[in-house]
């Protein structure tokens, strides 16, 4: 749907709530690159920026949900339209997920650098979460171009982490019974690959927000998880 | 969560209770509906949108057979009732508007008294057999017209001294008064204030217990609330009918997505 309304105020409401989202989604990319690297390079600075700036993320969530409740109030959007302003409530509540889990991670990160570093877990990690910020990106520009091969690309890209999470799940588990006093690092840096790995899904849950937007159906839920951890006896917990 | 429909609205198993084939109307040379092929359903409320001229109210009218009146008129194709052709020619046309009830675009009570306006259908279908009962139908059909409580005191005042909304809400009085099986309404809210349509959709919904309901509007929001199913009309064509759900989440033709989102289609 590119033609315009014909009261052109609408499509000024619908462009100022796509424009929220994809600021909100700048800023959510950017607490998940500088959490991994606050803990790659143990910078408890740039952890605590991660840690202030989650209040900003939750405060745009909050303005896009007012913004998109005023939309539906005072325009009732129908079809595609509808569509959009759901899709960017959901969006926007997957995303506040997403910059708690950079929080909780930058918070963890703090922590570390007050113990040995264990392997080469921070390299591993900050590729991880690398990749689940081009997940993240990729959603939301299929969804402003409403591109559906594109959130489908996304999707599938999320098995890709999951294998990420798994392999990381087996070193940190080799490093603990070699010696328990990695213990305790070992269990944050866990705790992180499961939030990034988390972070993953939300990627995901956009991805299939797009595709809801522009066919106007849900995917099926037919994604394989590649997801051997829970025949380890561990279920991941997260946080 | 692939269906966003809420529940109550959506349609059972329903029977065909009008069923239309190949219809095709011309007024002259004016070709103002082209093969439309639709199944009406029992039990349910059926919209018909789309912009002005596209050939709603001549659709509508081909269901009972209004279009006769009209000299310049055509109808071709079927239009089955109950399996039986409206068209054929031992059909009655003032019995089968007794079973197909119609209220217009237009409020056009009779210059009669507001109760005469009525008691008119009853009256000449003989559907009462005393004054007490017929006063029965005539306060009934008031009060499901949501105008009972305006015109109780002056029942005999005439019908064309009521304002537009009320004149309205009359029509739809009297409309309901023969208990017709299908009732078509052409716009029936277009002159009333929101708490009278609220009253009109309500009964609408009421009627759909036991009747098929056909309701022209150009209010996206009323189709909306009041329909299960909703047909969109264009250029005489019948470009899309489904589900009033899905036609407004997720509409199949650009054709429907530009009118019902108000863009320049
Ligand atoms: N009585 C008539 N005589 C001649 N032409 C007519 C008559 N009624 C309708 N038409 C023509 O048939 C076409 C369809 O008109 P119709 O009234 O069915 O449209 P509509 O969809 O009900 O529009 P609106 O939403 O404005 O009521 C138009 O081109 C109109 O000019
Ligand atoms: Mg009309």
């Amino acid at each position: 749907m590119t033609e315009q309304h014909i009261l052109r105020a609408f499509d000024r409401d619908l462009e100022t709530i796509q424009a929220q989202l994809m600021k909100m989604g700048g800023m959510v990319e950017t607490a998940i690159l500088e959490a991994s690297s606050a803990l790659e390079a143990r910078d408890d600075e740039l952890a605590q920026k991660v840690r202030s700036a989650d209040k900003a993320i939750d405060a745009m969530e909050e303005r896009i949900n007012e913004e998109a409740a005023r939309l539906i109030a005072l325009r009732a959007p129908i079809a595609t339209d509808l569509r959009m302003v759901l899709s960017v409530m959901k969006i926007a509540g997957s995303l506040e997920r997403i910059g708690d889990y950079a929080k909780n991670m930058a918070k963890r990160s703090v922590l570390l650098a007050q113990m040995p570093t264990v392997g080469s877990a921070g390299g591993s990690l900050r590729r991880m979460s690398k990749a689940v910020v081009g997940m993240l990106s990729d959603a939301l520009d299929a969804h402003v171009s409403r591109d559906a091969d594109l959130a489908r690309d996304v999707l599938n890209r999320d098995r890709e982490i999951d294998q990420m999470y798994n392999a990381l799940f087996r070193e940190f588990l080799t490093h603990m019974m070699e010696d328990p006093r990695n213990i305790t690092a070992c269990m944050h840096l866990h705790f992180i690959a499961k939030n990034i790995e988390r972070m993953g899904d939300h990627a995901t849950t956009i991805a299939e927000q797009v595709i809801y937007l522009v066919t106007g159906v849900m995917p099926e839920e037919d994604r394989p998880k590649a997801d051997s951890v829970t025949s380890h006896g561990v279920d991941g917990a997260q946080s | 969560m692939n269906d966003m429909r809420v529940s109550e609205s959506a349609v059972g198993a329903q029977d065909v209770k009008i069923s239309a084939r190949k219809v095709q109307v011309f007024y002259g040379e004016n070709h103002a509906i082209k093969d439309v092929d639709v199944e009406i359903l029992d039990r349910t409320v059926t919209a018909f949108i789309g912009p002005s001229g596209c050939g709603k109210s001549t659709f509508l009218r081909c269901l009972n057979r209004m279009n006769d009146t009209i000299p310049i008129c055509r109808v071709e194709g079927d239009i089955m009732l109950d399996g039986e052709d409206i068209y054929d020619r031992r059909v009655d046309p003032v019995q089968l508007r007794a079973k197909v009830g119609m209220v217009f675009q237009k409020p056009n009570p009779f210059p009669k008294s507001i109760y005469d306006n009525v008691a008119y259908g009853p009256r000449i279908h003989g559907l009462t057999r005393n004054k007490a009962e017929l006063d029965e139908v005539v306060e009934q059909s008031l009060r499901r017209a949501a105008l009972w409580n305006e015109v109780k005191d002056r029942l005999h005042a005439p019908g064309t001294g009521l304002s537009g909304g009320q004149q309205q809400r009359l029509c739809i009085a009297r409309a309901v008064a023969t208990s017709p099986e299908v009732l078509l309404m052409d716009e029936p809210c277009s002159a009333l204030d929101p708490i009278a349509t609220a009253q009109v959709e309500e009964l609408i919904d009421e009627l759909r217990a036991n009747f098929s309901v056909v309701i022209v509007t150009h209010s996206m929001q009323q189709a909306a609330r009041v329909s299960q199913k909703t047909a969109f009309f264009h250029l005489g064509n019948l470009v899309e009918y489904g589900e009033t759900g899905d036609i407004f989440t997720r509409p199949q033709d650009p054709r429907t997505e530009s009118y019902i989102s108000g863009r320049i289609g």
